[in-house]
């Protein structure tokens, strides 16, 4: 009787709290994904790939501020414009003193797998080791710029898209985002 | 003597039932211990849930509160007191209401997002002549290119692409110009069918009809859609294989194609959308590499061919056998843009006895990518046999060479200004020239 009397509410607790979890993250995710807000980088998706091929998850870079940007590999225009701009905040960092990760995560999946991205690096110098460049599903890649402004849209081999930098504290705390072109990252750093 | 008896029997059948009970008893007393533990394993396991539960709670207040500017109302406790405060079905109730909430909230949310959102493309400008139709001067509309792509599973695909063009008359019409369903076989096997650019060379499955997409104001007036002037099938109804499976530090782009073979009409080549009469199919392919590492990054070498039976609708109608070949280079970086494509055409005719006719089409364009915008140069040059059915069936199957010199601005991510000026010498059907100066206004959205 008295464990009967249990049964029922010990399982009710654990479905209203896995349900409560799921629904509490699809809510504050959804309600901050337009203007970013106060996103925290491990509300994001985390299954990815670096350009090894190894998984990694977005949590294990905290403990570092951390830079995320989206690119795919044969944009000839604003992407290289926006790795000019990580380069340069990657030099005022060293100029500091200070850390950071550099994330880039690739629009388009389908024609970018993680050998492209590890070409990509080689060919434009990108080889130190706080730079991730990842591949994750369509879906993941979707949802991730879904949560953090990131408006794209492919049109066949090519991906319309606009630039931007999206910066995390080392708590994982969101900082804020900003044009990459505009003068205001410093300020972020 | 009956009395021992009973009490015998009774003494057994107490020692039987202690027996009994005690055996009994034995596994429900282990069992209740058991139980006893687990309850108050779920006990306490149900105090961390609930816990888990207030504090994810209170973080949503609190992000709710952020985000609305209001003050954020200090934690409840979480601690010990504070789960036992109130009684369990009465927070449990709280939180399920809390739940439905948030279910309610996040559902309304989801539905804010769903639907296949509309993207695309436009143009208009001005000029000397008209692009399409050099008789025409002024003012001009382009096109107005919906785009849909819908979501569908990992491995499905689907693309289409409505137009609303003008056309060479002035005269607005509605195209579907893409309507292709696919099936992704493999990584690098992707199986389309329905109606998609034929893939030869390199313009006409990388630069499509959202004129954005393209630095120069057009294209090569041979490689030009159909119904604007262009003397190879452009689109083709059918099956379409594609792929680009990596090969050392580059990846080889394969395609193989077979679809319903096109018929001129009117003058102008017509992709037979809902099948031909005479069941001719017209097969095709392309193989390319492109270089992605050292000092050939960024350069795609490539051959295509494609053969068909294409007739005219004359009266009686002219029967071609069209064997195009030929190939491609593109050095595609940062810096530059560089597209070369060749055409050699030996058609056969198969409803008179003029016998095998040779032609060729090809151009060169050289773009760079400078800060402020993209300065372009493009010689294109055709010799198209008059005697070959194929070409003199087609209304713009003529000569020609064209020498242009144009400039794409970027004003931002999503306009860009274009101007070019060209020379135009057509060679064979009718001997003219003509100079142009373009200017066209295009986006994406």
């Amino acid at each position: 009787m008295f464990f009967g009397s249990h049964k029922p509410l010990y399982w009710r607790s654990q479905r209203l709290c896995a349900g409560l979890l799921c629904a509490g993250l699809l809510v504050v995710g959804g309600a901050l994904a337009g203007s970013g807000g106060a996103m925290r980088l491990e509300q994001l998706p985390q299954q990815w790939r670096d350009d090894r091929g190894a998984p990694l998850a977005l949590t294990e870079l905290l403990g570092k501020r951390v830079v995320v940007a989206m690119a795919y590999t044969h944009c000839r225009t604003i992407c290289p414009a926006t790795i000019a701009e990580l380069k340069r905040m990657q030099r005022l960092l060293d100029a500091r003193g200070e850390q950071a990760s550099f994330v880039i995560v690739g629009f388009d999946p389908d024609a970018d797998d993680p050998a492209s991205w590890h070409q990509y690096r080689i060919n434009h110098h990108l080889e130190r080791s706080n730079w991730h460049f990842l591949t994750g599903s369509r879906q993941a890649t979707r949802q991730f710029a879904h949560q953090l402004g990131f408006d794209f849209w492919t049109y066949d081999t090519h991906v319309m898209h606009e630039s931007r930098l999206v910066v995390f504290d080392a708590q994982g705390q969101w900082r804020g985002a900003v044009h990459p072109a505009s003068a205001n990252w410093p300020a972020l750093l | 003597m009956r009395r021992f008896a009973i009490n015998l029997v009774g003494s057994r059948l107490g020692a039987a039932l202690l027996l009994g009970l005690l055996i009994g008893t034995m596994p429900s007393r282990a069992l209740g211990a058991e139980r006893a533990a687990t309850i108050k394993e779920l006990q306490q396991k149900l105090d961390q849930s609930l816990k888990a539960i207030q504090a994810l709670t209170q973080r949503v207040r609190d992000l709710e509160a952020r985000q609305s500017g209001a003050p954020v109302a200090a934690s409840p406790a979480t601690g010990e007191s504070g789960a036992s405060s109130a009684p369990e079905p009465t927070r449990l109730e709280a939180v399920e209401q809390q739940l439905e909430q948030l279910e309610t909230a996040n559902a309304s949310r989801s539905n804010d997002e769903t639907g296949m959102p509309l993207h695309g493309f436009a143009d208009v400008g001005a000029g000397t002549h008209n692009p399409i139709n050099p008789d025409l001067k002024g003012f001009f509309v382009g096109n107005l290119d919906f785009y849909l792509t819908p979501r569908l599973s990992d491995r499905g695909r689907a693309l289409f692409e409505m137009n609303t063009e003008v056309g060479s008359d002035g005269a607005v019409g509605v195209d579907l110009e893409r309507a292709q369903i696919g099936y992704q076989l493999a990584d690098q096997a992707t199986l389309w069918l329905g109606r998609f650019h034929s893939p030869y060379g390199y313009v006409n499955t990388a630069l499509h009809h959202g004129a954005w997409i393209n630095n120069s104001v057009r294209r090569p007036g041979f490689l030009q859609f159909e119904d604007n002037g262009g003397i190879v099938p452009a689109h083709t109804v059918g099956l379409w294989l594609t792929g680009a499976p990596r090969i050392g530090s580059g990846k080889l782009q394969y395609d193989a194609y077979v679809g319903n073979s096109q018929q001129i009409v009117d003058g102008v080549l017509d992709m037979r959308n809902a099948g031909n009469a005479h069941g001719n199919l017209i097969v095709g392919g392309r193989l390319g590499y492109l270089f992605n590492a050292g000092a050939a990054e960024g350069l795609t070498l490539g051959v295509h061919a494609f053969s068909a039976h294409i007739g005219d609708n004359a009266v009686p109608a002219d029967m071609t056998r069209v064997l195009s070949y030929g190939g491609y280079a593109v050095y595609d970086t940062e810096q530059w843009e560089n597209i070369a494509e060749l055409y050699l055409f030996d058609n056969e005719d198969l409803s008179g006895a003029t016998g095998t006719h040779h032609s060729h089409a090809g151009f060169v364009q050289l773009g760079y990518r400078a800060s402020w915008g993209v300065p372009y140069a493009r010689y294109e040059i055709t010799s198209l046999d008059q005697a070959d059915n194929y070409f003199a069936a087609q209304t713009t199957g003529y000569s020609y060479h064209r020498s242009a010199l144009g400039l794409r601005f970027d004003l931002s991510a999503d306009a860009a200004v274009k101007l070019e000026l060209a020379d135009t010498q057509l060679t064979d059907r009718s001997r003219d020239q003509y100079s142009e100066g373009l200017m066209q206004y295009a986006i994406r959205f």
